[in-house]
Order: structure tokens, then sequence, then C-alpha cells
């Protein structure tokens, strides 16, 4: 049994995790569930040893751990199986699952392959994953992937096995799959501990459900006797997220922007679409089923190998984000706004500023004008409310709604019409997430922009967009069109979108 | 509290452009050219002789140059190991112009500062169009441009009239000319940095080039750009110390790649893009002058001269590191 006890973590300018006390039995699948930022991470990082905790202990079959680092953690038999999927992708399935411990030839150093083959066999047989141990990894598919850190975790005789997010980027099939090879697991016996914020899995797959909201545990329950709708109030706490938006009406604009046709190769597959003024069109999938590939294509990241754009009825083939950004006004909030959208060692101001620092600039000097800056930097701190000290303020110490507020403001700042936004609340507390929904909603709404809106949230793009298109493999299988006039309900639209991934 | 506040502001990071002019790290520079100084100045009756300010002054602006060669590529996150072989096949190229076609002043020197800029544009296509590391290319174009001098001038120097020495050799006030000419260069390279959309974009390449990229910053033509700023001024650098020498020397640049470096380094410019200091640069110069000044006054075996160039740049990472680190910590609190 694995049990935490009093554990409690502070990073600066947050609590992230408050007096936590749970146990995980043997033999049972343990959801912990919470919205992004409630602490589900850093409770991760504190149970495999990343992370040390400022309060409370850990134990594990009645020891107390003192975790120094990863191996530590291993060594105690706990195992992660993460979302990023953490395997050597040039190496071969045998020697991914055997990493840890190669079988050697007596103590000649020299390692058994035949004997590693088979030792491996066995354990691809416990998941149910038949491909030879020789596959190298990057040859297999996502699922596949996970089976190979499953194994590997059950080869490293993880007493207790923590999976992150585990479904992101799986088909329904292979979850099902997955899950069935969890259930098999337990039933042996295993402590499997199962992070998600997809509460139908949590229905579909755990014995017990922990809810962490704003680094706090709301409870622990046995799933049986449990419904959706009280797991989702424990999970949210309000009920913010109900709070109508209003209508928005389809296709009531003039035309934006439109696909004709869009192909890159292996990425993006034969898809169209019209985006119109003033509304939100929605593209739902999974990760990696095609929709960041057709934004890079749109805003010219990434090459279109066939298929036109068109931005205002006129042909576009922006060969730059340069481009697309002069050219035609449209932005690209991107995915991953740490790594790809903002300067975090830059003030707030550079990160602002930084499309529109040609139009600052003075006559006489060709010196950017610092009163400018300021001012124009101050208007989008006041229009979007970014809570900064200032904007000298490093980008890098806000948090992360905030941060997401910066980087949508840098498009606003360019007066860009047409706005691409890729999953814009990932890592978003909730009251920020809150903010930035009704930020998205009021700029097409009463700005007028035409959005599209890429996310894998599923309440989220239901609440948000007018339309929905949904990806799969690439390309798009379906349209969800009445969504905007609210008409139909949650239940309806997502059994909808369900139906498309099929 | 207080302290945290100027570490971060001194870490200014990419376009920081900040309102106040000199940065914590900038700060410790002046403080340390300022401690070697006094030094030097009581050790020694004949340090602050008018001729030593002159000799020492004259070649410190060389330092600032070649550390501004490599300070170009480091700010956008690339670096150049071709600098001083840029200015060698330069310094044999105003040779061929000055001795060999007769040419006059301003054209070799029209000439051979397009081959810099030349050199520069090359490199910077390579890595660009093909994208190849940095290291690579420039490695590669160290021992092109390396073979090329030596092969074309067959190792001895060009003569240079007479005329061709005005600016090296002569000064205003005292002051002379070169590190006159410097000082103008660093503050135009200055005003850039903190003040010029140009200038502003490279900052933000070399901060985060796909961030940068994302948000419509031409990336790929701003490396381009660094490496002929680059080429630039080391063909500059050659063309000055030519005019200094009086003579054409091919066996110019051999040193400056380390020196590149090491002034850079010193100087604060961030070895992972994003961050420079002309004023930093300057101080960076003046520091590294000293203490090769110094290293001559204590008369230290100069054999053993490369060693301490070696412990000089590990230190300047490693102040820079440690200065990171307790930022980092101040903010865990």
């Amino acid at each position: 049994m694995l049990e935490l006890r009093g554990i409690g973590k502070r990073f600066p300018g947050v609590m992230a995790l408050e007096d936590i006390s749970l146990s995980f039995e043997p033999g049972r699948i343990h959801a912990v569930v919470g919205e992004n930022g409630a602490g589900k991470s850093t409770l991760i990082k504190v149970i495999t040893g990343i992370v040390a905790p400022d309060a409370g202990e850990v134990f594990h079959e009645g020891e107390r751990l003192t975790f120094r680092d990863y191996r530590d953690s291993l060594a105690r038999g706990i195992d992660v199986v993460n979302q990023e999927i953490q395997v050597v992708p040039e190496s071969t399935v045998a020697e991914n699952i055997m990493l840890d411990k190669l079988v050697t030839r007596g103590r000649t150093g020299i390692v058994d392959w035949k004997a590693v083959r088979r030792v491996a066999r066995t354990y691809l047989d416990m998941v149910g994953l038949a491909v030879p141990p020789d596959t190298v990894i990057k040859d297999l598919g996502a699922a596949q992937k996970q089976l190979v850190q499953i194994a590997k975790a059950l080869a490293a005789d993880a007493r207790v096995l923590l999976l992150d997010e585990p479904t992101s980027s799986l088909t329904n099939h292979e979850s099902a799959n997955l899950f069935r090879i969890l259930r098999g697991l337990r039933d042996k016996g295993q402590t499997i501990i199962f992070v998600s914020h997809k509460f139908e899995e949590v229905f579909a797959l755990c014995d017990t459900v922990s809810v962490l909201r704003d680094g706090r545990l709301v409870g622990t329950r046995p799933i049986a006797g449990l419904t959706p709708p009280e797991l989702v109030r424990m999970m949210i706490g309000r009920d913010i997220a109900d709070a109508p938006l209003g209508r928005l009406d389809a296709e009531c604009g003039r035309e934006m922007l439109r696909a004709d046709h869009i192909v890159r190769r292996g990425k993006v597959e034969d898809v169209s679409f019209t985006l119109y003024q003033g509304e939100i069109l929605g593209l739902y999938g999974l990760v990696g089923a095609g929709r960041t590939e057709l934004a890079r294509c749109l805003i010219g990241e990434d090459r279109i190998d066939a298929g036109t754009v068109f931005v205002r009825g006129e042909r576009a083939a922006p060969r730059s984000v340069a481009e697309s950004l002069e050219r035609h006004g449209v932005g690209y909030v991107t995915e991953n706004r740490k790594e790809e959208g903002l300067l975090l060692a830059s003030p707030v101001r550079t990160n602002v500023t930084i499309t529109v620092w040609p139009r600052l600039v003075r006559r006489l000097t060709r010196a950017i004008s610092r009163a400018k800056e300021l001012a124009v930097t101050g208007d989008m701190i006041r229009a979007l409310d970014i809570r900064t000290t200032g904007p000298e303020q490093r980008t890098e110490d806000l948090s992360g709604g905030n941060q997401q507020k910066v980087s949508i403001s840098k498009w606003l700042a360019a007066e860009c019409d047409i706005l691409i936004i890729d999953e814009p609340t990932v890592g978003v507390d909730v009251g920020a997430k809150e903010q930035i929904h009704r930020l998205i909603w009021d700029l097409a709404k009463t700005g007028g922009k035409a959005i599209l809106l890429i996310s894998s949230d599923m309440p989220e793009i239901v609440r948000l967009a007018s339309r929905i298109l949904v990806f799969r493999d690439h390309r798009v299988v379906g349209e969800v069109a009445d969504v905007g006039d609210r008409t139909r309900g949650y239940a309806d639209i997502s059994a909808a979108i369900g139906r498309y991934l099929q | 509290m207080a302290t945290r506040t100027t570490t971060d502001r001194g870490r200014g990071g990419p376009g920081a452009g900040r309102r106040e002019r000199i940065s914590g790290r900038t700060m410790g520079l002046v403080i340390s050219t300022a401690v070697l100084f006094t030094i030097l100045a009581l050790r020694s009756s004949s340090f602050l002789s008018g001729y030593t300010m002159f000799v020492i002054s004259r070649q410190m602006a060389f330092y600032a140059l070649i550390a501004l060669s490599q300070a170009f590529c480091l700010v956008v996150g690339q670096m150049s190991l071709a600098v001083g072989a840029i200015g060698s096949i330069t310094t044999v190229v105003l040779g061929l112009g000055l001795e060999t076609w007769g040419l006059p002043a301003w054209l070799a020197v029209a000439i051979a500062l397009g081959v810099g800029v030349l050199a520069g544009l090359v490199n910077g296509l390579i890595i660009t169009r093909l994208r190849i590391d940095s290291f690579i290319v420039t490695l590669s174009m160290m021992f092109l441009f390396m073979g090329l001098r030596s092969g074309i001038s067959g190792g001895s120097p060009y003569k240079v009239p007479d005329s061709f020495t005005v600016v090296g050799q002569k000064s205003y006030l005292g002051v002379p000319d070169v590190f006159l000419l410097v000082v103008v260069l660093l503050g135009l390279v200055g005003f850039m940095f903190r003040d010029t959309v140009f200038g502003r974009r490279m900052l933000a390449t070399g901060g985060n080039a796909t961030a940068a990229r994302l948000s419509g910053i031409k990336t790929e033509a701003m490396v381009v750009w660094a490496h002929i700023l680059s080429g630039a001024f080391a063909a500059l650098a050659a063309v000055l110390w030519a005019s200094k020498l009086g003579s054409a020397a091919p066996e110019t640049g051999d040193d400056w790649l380390i020196i590149s470096f090491a002034v850079a380094i010193i100087g604060g410019t961030g070895l992972n893009g994003g961050i420079i200091s002309a004023l930093g640069v300057f101080m960076g110069s003046a520091i590294f002058m000293l203490i090769k000044h110094g290293l001559v006054e204590v008369k230290a075996n100069p054999y053993y001269a490369n060693s301490f160039l070696g412990l000089l740049i590990l230190l300047a990472i490693v102040v820079d590191r440690v200065r990171e680190i307790y930022s980092h910590r101040q903010k865990a609190r």
C-alpha cells in the first residue's frame, strides 16, 4: 500500500499541494482527477520523487520513503507511464523493456540478447502486445508505445503503476484495449494510480477516485454510487463551467478564411472548411489528429503539398508567419506557450509588442518609441485583465493563465481579425480558464474576430464553438453544425462527436 | 527582495531594452574594471602615462571589435568559429589590393570589407538554407579561409602605403582614433539592440527562435544578418589592424577566435542567445586588456598565457552561472 500523509508543496506564488493524505491500495485502480492546475502533476512528482514535498511523508508498504531522485522511486517499485511517452525511439522493444536490467552472460558484462528477447516476450504477453521484441520503437504507434512502457514497468517489478493521462493520444478502441489490460493487472493485485481529467474514463475504469482542486484534496470516494454530475461538482467546485455564454450564430458574417482541400503529406489529408467573421469554429480531435498540423500550414509555418487557402476570399499562400501576419492579418496562438509562444525571459512589454514594433517607430530616429510601447502594453494589460506587476515584469513569472493572455494579446495588438487559437487552457487554473473562455467568446461576439479554436477539451469546445469539425487520422471525419445556437445539450453534442470518432 | 529585483532586471533577457540603462551584470563589470585599473595604477608609476594609456586603449578597441563580431552571432543563438579566419582573409585581400593591384586605399578597404560581408553572408546562408549547425559550418569555413589566405599570400606580409596608417596610428587629443571609432560603434550597437526593430528582432530570435518565428519574425533572415554583421566587424578589425601595424600581415586573426569568445563572454553576452550589452562588451575588453597588461607587469611566464586565458573565460561563465542559480533560488522562496 502506498500512503501519503499530509503532503504539502509550495511553489513561488502558488500553493501547489496542501495537506494531502491519501492511500492507494493493491488490487484497485485509483483515479486522481482534477482540473488543469489542480495539483495532479505536482502530486505525481511527489510520488515519483521528482519533487520533494515541503511537508508530509510518503509511506510504501509501511516504510517511510525519502525519495532523492527518480531512480530511488524505481527501486521502491513505483513506475510512471507518462503522457509524454518515455521510450528510446531508436532502440528495440526488447531493449526498452529490459533497459534497466539487461541480462548478461555470467559476470562477463556481455549482454545475452537471446535471454533479453525471451524475458521481454513474457512481459509483452502480459500486456497483450503482439509485436516481435526486435521491432524498433519508432515504428510503433502511440498505443503500442504505451503498452511497451507498461511492460517496462512490469519488468522493473513495479508494484505501483502510475499512469498520467495515458489516453491523450489513443483512439477509443486503443483506450478500451489499454483499460482491459489494466483491469487484468488490477485483478492480479497491482496497485494502479490513474491520473486523468476525463471523467468518462474514470467511470469506465476505476474503483476509487480522489479529487484535487486548487491543491487540496476534495475527497476520496468509491466509484460505485457516484454520479458524473457529483464528480464534476467535486472537481470544479463552482458552477462556473455551466455559466452560459449566449448564442454565437454561425455563418452570420462574411467569409474570412477558407481552406480548400489542404494536404500536407502524412499530417493533413484533404481538409476543407470555411471560417466566417464573428464565429468560433472548433477543431476537435486527439493529439496528433492533424489539427495543429493544419494550423501550421494555414499560417505558413509548414508547406502545403496540395490545396489552397483563401483569406477574405483572396487566394493566399503565406510562406512564413511574418507574411500571414503582415499581409493577411492572421494570428496563431501556439499550443505550447512556454516553448513556442513566449520569450519567457523577456518582460511582458516585449511579448505584447513583438508583432507591432515597426508601427511604434519614431520617424526621425527609427527608434521604437518607449512611450508608445508602454501605451500598447498598458492597453492590453487592461483589456485582457492581465495580472502583472507591470509591463516590465518577466513573463516567466506570470501564472499560466496570464501568460496565455499575453500570448493572445500580441495578435490583438497587431489587430489580427483571424485568430487560430490552439489549446488555450492547457495548464491554466480554473478561474483563469473561465476568463480565457470569456475572452475568446467576446473576441468573436463583440470583436467580430473569426476564430479557429483547436481543443481536445470537449466541454471547452462545446461551450465556445459555433460549429465543430471532428478530426481523426489527419482528416475531418465529421461536422457538428448547430452548436452555437445553444439549443442542444452537452450530452447530445458530445455523443454526436463521439459517433464521428468511432 | 531588493537584490532580487536588481538581479532580475540585470538579466534583462531578449528584447529587454529596459529603461535602466545599466544592468546589475554590467555594473559588476564596471566595478571589476575600476578595481583592476586602480591596482595597476598603484603598482606601476608608468601605467598612468599617456603612452601606456594610448597603447592600452587602442588594443582594447580591437578586442571590442573582435568580441562584437562574435557577439552578433551569440546573440541570435549561433556562434562563429570563422571570426579570425575572416579577419585573416580580409587582411590578405586588403594587401593584394594595396600592394599587388595598386588600388587607391579607399577602394582596397571597400573590397576588403566586402569580402568580410560576403564571408558572413555565405556562412549565414549555408546555416539557414541547409539547416546545418553554425558550429560545423563556421568550422569548415575557418579552415577554408585559413587555407586560402596561406595559399594566396604565401605567408609573407603585404606593404601598405604610409597614407593608409592614418586611422590606425593617429589620435585625437591623445585618444587613439581607433578607440574613438569603436566607442561610437558600440554606442550604435547599443542603440540598435535597445531601440530598433532590427535589434529587437535579433534579440528575440536568440531568446527563443521558435517563439520569435511564430510571432512573425523572419528568424532565418536575422541569423543571416547576424553572420553578415559578424563578418563585417571582423573585416573592419582586420583593416584597422593593418592600418595600425603598417602592413597587411596574413597571420592577423590567428588568435582572434579565443579572444572573441573570451571578451564577449566576460562582457556578459549570453551564450544561449538573446542577451547582449554594448557597455558590457566595452568593459569586457577593458578587463581583458588590463589582465593581459597586469600579467606582463608581474612578469608572469608568457608560456602560461593561454592557461590564464582559459581560466578567465571559465571564471566569467562560472560567475554568470552562479548569479543565475542565485536569482532562481531567490525566486523559489
